[in-house]
């Protein structure tokens, strides 16, 4: 896909998508502090497809929610495009959530009585510039790239993990983020599920989309281009990944 | 989210649920219903109450003596001499004065104790009542102060039944009387005392009874009652010698007592009710209102990974916020509805069977009593909405996905 190499090199060249400076988190319940994430350094470029891996408990999507907007760090530093992100309000947050970053979870959170259209559009609701005419144009695009477009008005409880999955993914997509987070997204599936899941977001990435994976398997991270170690909380190895997998050659073993 | 979306999801999610639905608002149904209800049959009750004594003449006025009860007061204090001047005021026309004769009524071997009514001829219009058969009493019946009678509609046909009461004698006192008209029924309850009397002309009343008082006087005003009040006071002071610069009417001897007076004290003592009743019918709503609360408590914590789900695709806490004030108001607006079309139907099926017994009862819907309900279901709404509301605007994202 040539789009990927037009529109990396650019932003590579200078601001970072992400920038982390001595990151830490630490939560507090009821005064019992338990520290989760210790001085993470970490640099994201546009169009990177980087998985963030460790074991249980490490602080994976603890640092994923903090990088998505969802939560904020105990201390240290994060520039999202360049700019601190310190200090912003909720609102601020939000609005950022709805037009900068996605997710895709691993439990899905589709709505069970809504169609997959219905569930694409959701976050055009709250998009503050996407006129609502637009909105169904969009879902379906979004639903077509993910191969879903038979199923476009099926209700979410008739369809397959895998289905479900990728209807997250189109979800995701349909706001044209900078950058998707996707935690543990093949966790709830059976391997050849996650595999399509994984080639559909092979193919996001081919398409210049930036994504952040979130996983505890070697052979899920090994999609991606870039591995992220974490363990008890810290960075313990960032590197490019090596033997890089594609769901193309996998697909067609079974 | 516009204003649409918000609409959208708000009755997609209140659809969704439909028999818990039509339960929670159940208590607003019967809360708007009873509100209603009780303001339009209090409208109802009023107008009913004002059309009656409306139907004897707006401009009606009786000057009463005042009663024993007060000091100096005298029944006897209101003289022929009195309603001869009060009768050459300009403000007022067709004076009647009346002497109740306190004797007994003989037909045969029927014997009754109607009210019997001396009076000028001018009382039938004044109290707008109708001739069933045979004439009124009249100005020769008055001259030669005749024995000739009148009677009302209940006691005429309490003494003849169905004979043809029109020259039929009966004795009241010690003389005896033709019967030379009946009157119509007054046709409601409120006034079924007018159905009872028996009317003779006054100068046979007098003559009979020998008294140089009247029991009462009732007349027309021209123009405002206000000024014929005013008038008849000043010439009664100053005929009965009252020296009351201060105008205090404990003073006075008499009363002058418009129709519009009544209607007035009438007007407010039900309006009084009819809040009174309406408040007491507001409470349900409120019992109802907290109804809605709980089941709106209960639906999010339902919803929390929804709304945990939300809030990551970039929902501000104040879109959700909106978005379940908006459910608490469609389930109230929805049961303020519902609620209005039965309390206003049963208050028309109240106001039919009143109309059966009282006659003459209007259904009177009033447009207060459609506004109160949709405010009062607004503001429950609102009121009972906004704490399940806020709290799910400011569920944490994380922990809200994470509920199970
Ligand atoms: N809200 C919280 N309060 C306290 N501790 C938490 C909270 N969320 C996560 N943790 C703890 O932080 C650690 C990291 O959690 P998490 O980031 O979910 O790990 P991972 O995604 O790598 O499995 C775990 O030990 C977990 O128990
Ligand atoms: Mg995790």
């Amino acid at each position: 896909m040539p789009s990927a190499h037009t529109k990396s090199p650019r932003a590579a060249s200078r601001t970072p998508l992400i920038e982390v400076t001595k990151l830490s988190k630490v939560y507090v319940n009821d005064a019992v502090e338990t520290p989760v994430l210790f001085d993470i350094d970490l640099r994201v470029q546009s169009g990177e497809f980087m998985a963030i891996m460790g074991p249980s408990g490490s602080g994976k999507s603890t640092l994923m929610h903090i990088l998505g907007f969802l939560d904020r760090p105990t201390h240290g530093k994060y520039r999202f495009l360049g700019k601190d992100t310190a200090g912003r309000t909720d609102d601020e947050l939000a609005i950022i959530r709805a037009t900068k970053v996605s997710f895709v979870f691993q439990a899905f959170h589709l709505l069970p009585r809504a169609t997959v259209l219905e569930n694409v559009m959701l976050p055009l609701l709250y998009h503050p510039t996407i006129p609502s005419a637009e909105r169904q144009h969009r879902a379906q695009a979004a639903i077509n790239a993910v191969g879903l477009f038979e199923r476009t008005n099926f209700l979410t409880s008739q369809l397959s993990g895998g289905q479900k999955q990728r209807t997250a993914i189109a979800r995701s997509l349909v706001t044209e983020p900078q950058v998707i987070f996707a935690d543990e997204p093949t966790g709830n599936l059976d391997s050849v599920s996650g595999i399509q899941v994984m080639g559909a977001l092979e193919k996001l990435h081919a398409s210049g989309h930036t994504i952040i994976l979130v996983t505890h398997e070697r052979s899920t991270a090994e999609f991606a281009d870039r591995i992220v170690h974490i363990l008890d909380g810290r960075i313990a190895s960032d590197s490019r990944s090596h033997s890089r997998r594609s769901s193309s050659g996998l697909t067609s073993l079974k | 989210m516009n204003t649409k979306d918000i609409i959208q999801s708000a009755t997609k999610s209140i659809s969704s649920n439909a028999k818990r639905t039509s339960l929670t608002i159940l208590g607003i149904v019967i809360g708007v219903a009873s509100v209603v209800l009780m303001i339009s049959t209090g409208k109802s009750f009023q107008g009913y109450i004002l059309d009656q004594i409306n139907s004897f003449g707006s401009n009606t006025m009786d000057v009463i003596p005042k009663g024993f009860e007060k000091f100096g007061g005298n029944l006897e204090s209101l003289t022929i001499e009195d309603y001869e001047r009060i009768k050459r005021l300009s403000s007022v026309e067709r004076v009647v004065p009346v002497i109740i004769v306190n004797r007994s009524v003989h037909y045969g071997r029927e014997d009754m104790t109607p009210m019997v009514f001396g009076a000028t001829s001018d009382i039938f219009g004044n109290y707008g009542m109708k001739l069933a058969s045979g004439r009124l009493l009249d100005e020769s019946d008055e001259r030669g102060a005749q024995r000739s009678v009148v009677a009302a509609y209940q006691t005429a046909l309490d003494l003849f039944g169905n004979r043809d009461p029109i020259g039929q004698r009966i004795v009241i006192g010690e003389e005896s009387f033709t019967v030379v008209g009946t009157l119509k029924s007054a046709g409601s309850l409120l006034l079924s005392d007018l159905d009872k009397p028996v009317f003779i002309p006054f100068a046979t009343a007098r003559s009979m009874t020998g008294q140089r008082h009247v029991s009462y006087i009732t007349l027309k005003t021209v123009g405002d009652s206000d000024i014929a009040k005013r008038d008849i006071t000043e010439l009664l002071r100053t005929r009965h010698r009252i020296d009351n610069s201060q105008d205090d009417p404990d003073l006075d001897d008499f009363i002058a007592r418009s129709a519009e007076q009544v209607t007035s004290i009438i007007s407010s003592v039900t309006l009084g009710l009819t809040v009174f009743l309406a408040l007491i019918a507001g409470i349900s709503l409120l019992v109802g209102g907290i109804g809605i609360m709980n089941i709106m408590l209960v639906t999010v914590s339902e919803r929390t990974q929804e709304i945990g789900l939300r809030k990551a695709l970039g929902a501000r806490p104040r879109d959700i916020l909106i978005q379940f004030l908006t459910e608490a108001l469609a389930l109230t607006c929805g049961g303020a509805l519902v609620g209005l079309v039965l309390g206003a139907g049963t208050g028309w099926i109240l106001s039919r069977i009143a109309d059966r017994i009282l006659g003459e009862f209007h259904f009177i819907l009033s447009p207060f009593a459609l506004v109160a309900a949709i405010c009062m279901a607004v503001g429950t709404g609102l009121l009972f909405g906004v704490y399940p509301a806020s709290k799910a605007a400011r569920l944490d994202p994380i922990e809200a996905l994470r509920y199970e």
